[in-house]
C-alpha cells in the first residue's frame, strides 16, 4: 500500500486519541479489583511486552494508565485489573460487558524478554503487582522451554483481597513454576503461609546469581525489603528489574508528571533495573 | 553575516502586509509592562520594548486547549482531533525567548511528536528582536549563554542604529526559507554593504560588554555542579519560603508540564479532552494513588524544578532548560531567586 492511499493520513491526527475496545468480558477478583478481557474494536492484537501498560480512557470522565495483565503470547484479547480508587477506576469498575472504552498503547518499556530466555526466573509480587507481574508469567508459561527455573512469590494483605485466585490455584498445581503465596493477615479459613513477602524467601532453593534474573513489583514499601532479600542472595543489581508507578497524564513523555530525576518512567519504564534506579534518587524513596 | 539592512519603519509596512494572511502577535505596553498580544493594527506594537512580562508560549502552547472532542453516546465512540493551524506571526521577539520555543519544538518534536504543538508552531512566523543590551536588571541570559539566538526564528533583526525616537536601522539575518523570501519577494531594504557588516562586528563586540555577568562559573559546569549538590540543605532553606503557589513555572517560557482533563457538554453526550498548564511546584503534581507523593516537600520540588531547568532538559534534549529571563525570580512572591540558588551552589564545593 503507498502512503496516499491510506486515509488516515489526510485525516488530522493526535498522540492522544485513544482507540476504541470492546469490552468481551468483566469479572470482580475483589471488593476492589475488576479484571476485564479487551479486544480493540479494529480486531487488531494489542502487541504488548509483558510489563507495557496502556492508557484507558472513558470519555468524559477522563484517562489512567493501566497495566496489560495478560501475554501477548494470547493475543486474540488483552486483559486489564483495574482498583479503583478514584474518578476514572470507579466509572470503569460500573461499565458491562459490550461497553466501548478507549486504549492508547501499549506505551512505554516493558520487560527484556530476550534478556531473560535461558535464565531462571525469580518473580516477588505485592498486592497489586501480581497484575503487571502476570503478563510475565504467562509468556513464561507459554514459552516455558525458553526460560531455566521459574519461582514466583506472591503476597497479599488478606486472603479476600488476593487477586487471580483461578490462576493461584492453578500455579500451585503446575510444575512449571515454583509458586508460592502467603498473606499478612490471615483468616480462620486460611490454610497457606503468612507474613509479609519476604518470608517466602525461606522456600527457595539455592539461587544461581550468575544465572538468574528477579523481578519485583509491588508498592514502595515491599520493594525495599525485597531488593535487600535479592542483594544478599548475591544476585547483581543488573540482573534485577522492577516496575514503577508514578502520576501520569500523558504517557508519552511530554507532561512531566512521571518524571523521577532525568528519567520519564512512561518512557524510559515502567520497568527499570535496579542498577539504573538505584543512581535515581526520589525513585523509591 | 548580515543577509539585508531594513529600517524598521519599512519592517512594520511589511508586517502590516503580513497581516493580512497572518494574526499579528507582538510587544503592547499596558501600563508599565510590555505583553505579547494579538494586534489589528501593527501601530500597537513597540518593537522597542525592554522586555514583555510572560513569553510568546501562550501562542504555541495555550494554557489551555481541546485535545480532541467526543461524542459517548452509549455504544458509540467518536474522537476528533482538534489541531490549530491558523497563521500567525510572531513579531518582536528575544533571543532568550527563542531559545526557549527552540526547547519546546524539541521536545514536542521528539519520540511521540505532539501534533497540537507542532501545527501551531508551523503556522507561526517569527521575527526576532535582537537585544544590545540586557533588558532589565535581574536577568541573567548572558550567563545561560541564551542572550543570542542561532536559529529558532524566520528572520532575526539586529538594532544597528537606533536614535531613540523611534528611527532604527536593522541588520537582518535570515533564518529559514520562509524569512529569505518573505524579505526578498518584497525587495525591502537593500543589501548589506562593507560598512554595514563592520557596523555589525562592532554592535556584537559592544553587546559582548552590555551583559553583566551573574554566575561565577560557565554554565557547562552546572550540570555537574547539580549533581554534587543533591543532598544540599540549601533545597531546604530555600523552599521554607516557598508558597508552592507555581507562579515560577506560570512564568516560565520553557515550563511545559500538562494535566489531562474531559469536560462535558451540557447534553452529557459530546465533550472534549482537553489540556492545561500545569507545574512542578504544586504539591499534588507528584501524587498517586494512595495519597503516596513521590515529591511531598518543597524542597523537593524546588530541587526538581531547578534541576530540570539546569541539567535534566539540557542532558536530554541539549538546549538549556533555563534560559535567564529571570521571570520566576520576578514572579515569586517570596523572592525565591533562581540567581541566587544558582550562586550558592557555586559555594557548596
Ligand atoms: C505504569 C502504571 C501502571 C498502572 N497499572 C495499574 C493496574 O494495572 N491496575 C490498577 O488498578 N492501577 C494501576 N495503576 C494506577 C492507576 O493508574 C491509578 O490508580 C489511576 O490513575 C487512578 O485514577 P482515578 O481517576 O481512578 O483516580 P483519581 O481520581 O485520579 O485519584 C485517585 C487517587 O490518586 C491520587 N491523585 C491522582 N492525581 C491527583 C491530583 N492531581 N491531585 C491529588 N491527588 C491525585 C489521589 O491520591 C487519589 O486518591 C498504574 C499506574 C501506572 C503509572
Ligand atoms: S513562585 Fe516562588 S513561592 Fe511560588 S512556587 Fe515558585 S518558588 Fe515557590
Ligand atoms: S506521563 Fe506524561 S511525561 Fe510521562
Amino acid at each position: 500500500m503507498t502512503t496516499l492511499e491510506n486515509p488516515q493520513l489526510n485525516q488530522p491526527s493526535s498522540i492522544y486519541v485513544p482507540e476504541p475496545a470492546e469490552i468481551i468480558k468483566m469479572a470482580k477478583l475483589t471488593e476492589m479489583e475488576m479484571h476485564y478481557e479487551l479486544r480493540l474494536a479494529d480486531g487488531r492484537p494489542l502487541g504488548q511486552d509483558p510489563g507495557q501498560f496502556v492508557q484507558v480512557s472513558l470519555l468524559g470522565v477522563g484517562e489512567c494508565p493501566i497495566s496489560l495483565c495478560s501475554s501477548p503470547t494470547r493475543p486474540e484479547t488483552f486483559e486489564l485489573c483495574i482498583r479503583r480508587v478514584g474518578k476514572v477506576t470507579e466509572c470503569l469498575h460500573r461499565l458491562s460487558e459490550g461497553d466501548t472504552i478507549g486504549i492508547r498503547g501499549p506505551l512505554g518499556h516493558g520487560f527484556d524478554v530476550n534478556e531473560m530466555h535461558g535464565k531462571d526466573i525469580l518473580i516477588v509480587a505485592g498486592g497489586l503487582g501480581i497484575a503487571p507481574a502476570r503478563s510475565l508469567i504467562q509468556y513464561i508459561l507459554d514459552e516455558r522451554e525458553r526460560f531455566g527455573r521459574f519461582f514466583l512469590l506472591y503476597g497479599g494483605r488478606t486472603p479476600q483481597e488476593l487477586l487471580f485466585k483461578d490462576d493461584v490455584v492453578r500455579w500451585r498445581e503446575n510444575p512449571d513454576v515454583d509458586f508460592h503465596v502467603t498473606v499478612d493477615q490471615p483468616d480462620s479459613g486460611w490454610r497457606g503461609k503468612s507474613g509479609v513477602v519476604t518470608t517466602l524467601f525461606r522456600e527457595l532453593p539455592k539461587l544461581d546469581p550468575n544465572e538468574t534474573l528477579a523481578v519485583i513489583i509491588g508498592p514502595p514499601i515491599m520493594f525495599k525489603f525485597v531488593v535487600l532479600e535479592i542483594l544478599s542472595r548475591r544476585i547483581p543489581q543488573t540482573s534485577i528489574y522492577c516496575s514503577l508507578e508514578r502520576q501520569m497524564k500523558c504517557g508519552v513523555g511530554k507532561c512531566g508528571h512521571c518524571q523521577v530525576n532525568n528519567i520519564y518512567v512512561c518512557q524510559e519504564g515502567p520497568v527499570f533495573k535496579y542498577a539504573q534506579l538505584k543512581a535515581l534518587r526520589e525513585s523509591v524513596e | 553575516m548580515l543577509d539585508r539592512i531594513v529600517e524598521k519603519n519599512e519592517l512594520l509596512e511589511l508586517v502590516d502586509e503580513l497581516s493580512r494572511e497572518r494574526t499579528i502577535i507582538g510587544p503592547v505596553p499596558r501600563e508599565e509592562h510590555y505583553f505579547y498580544e494579538a494586534v489589528k493594527n501593527v501601530r500597537e506594537l513597540d518593537l522597542g520594548f525592554n522586555y514583555c512580562v510572560y513569553s510568546p508560549k501562550a501562542f504555541l502552547f495555550p494554557p489551555t486547549e481541546t485535545l480532541f472532542r467526543f461524542e459517548a453516546q452509549d455504544g458509540s465512540f467518536g474522537a476528533t482531533p482538534v489541531l490549530e493551524d491558523r497563521p500567525q506571526a510572531f513579531v518582536g521577539v528575544h533571543p532568550c525567548d527563542i531559545n526557549a520555543i527552540r526547547l519546546l519544538d524539541r521536545a514536542f518534536s521528539r519520540d511521540h511528536a505532539d501534533e497540537h504543538y507542532l501545527s501551531r508552531r508551523g503556522a507561526t512566523f517569527i521575527i526576532g528582536i535582537d537585544c544590545p543590551k540586557a533588558c532589565i536588571e535581574g536577568v541573567f541570559c548572558v550567563d545561560m549563554k541564551s542572550n543570542n539566538a542561532e536559529e529558532g526564528f524566520d528572520i532575526m533583526c539586529y538594532p544597528l542604529e537606533d536614535d531613540g525616537k523611534g528611527q532604527v536601522v536593522y541588520g537582518v539575518m535570515f533564518g529559514t526559507k520562509a524569512g529569505r523570501e518573505w524579505i526578498l519577494y518584497h525587495q525591502a531594504g537593500r543589501a548589506p554593504s562593507v560598512k554595514d557588516e563592520r557596523d555589525f562586528k562592532q554592535y556584537q563586540r559592544q553587546k559582548e560588554q552590555a551583559f553583566p555577568r551573574s554566575i561565577p562559573y560557565d554554565v557547562d559546569t552546572l550540570p555537574d555542579l547539580l549533581e554534587r549538590s543533591y543532598d544540599s540543605l540549601l533545597w531546604e532553606a530555600t523552599a521554607r519560603r516557598c508558597y508552592s503557589c507555581g507562579s515560577c513555572n506560570l512564568s516560565c517560557p520553557t515550563c511545559y508540564c500538562f494535566d489531562v482533563y474531559d469536560e462535558l457538554d451540557m447534553t452529557l453526550t459530546s465533550g472534549e479532552r482537553k489540556r492545561e498548564w500545569d507545574g512542578c511546584q504544586l504539591p499534588g503534581f507528584a501524587l498517586v494513588a494512595g495519597d503516596h507523593n513521590f515529591r511531598g516537600k518543597a524542597a523537593s520540588r524546588l530541587r526538581h524544578r531547578i534541576y530540570r531547568k539546569g541539567k535534566w532538559v539540557r542532558e536530554r534534549e541539549g538546549i538549556s532548560g533555563c534560559v535567564g529571563c529571570a521571570r520566576c525570580d520576578r514572579a515569586c512572591t517570596a523572592k525565591i531567586s533562581s540567581i541566587e540558588i544558582y550562586n550558592q551552589l557555586a559555594e557548596e564545593v
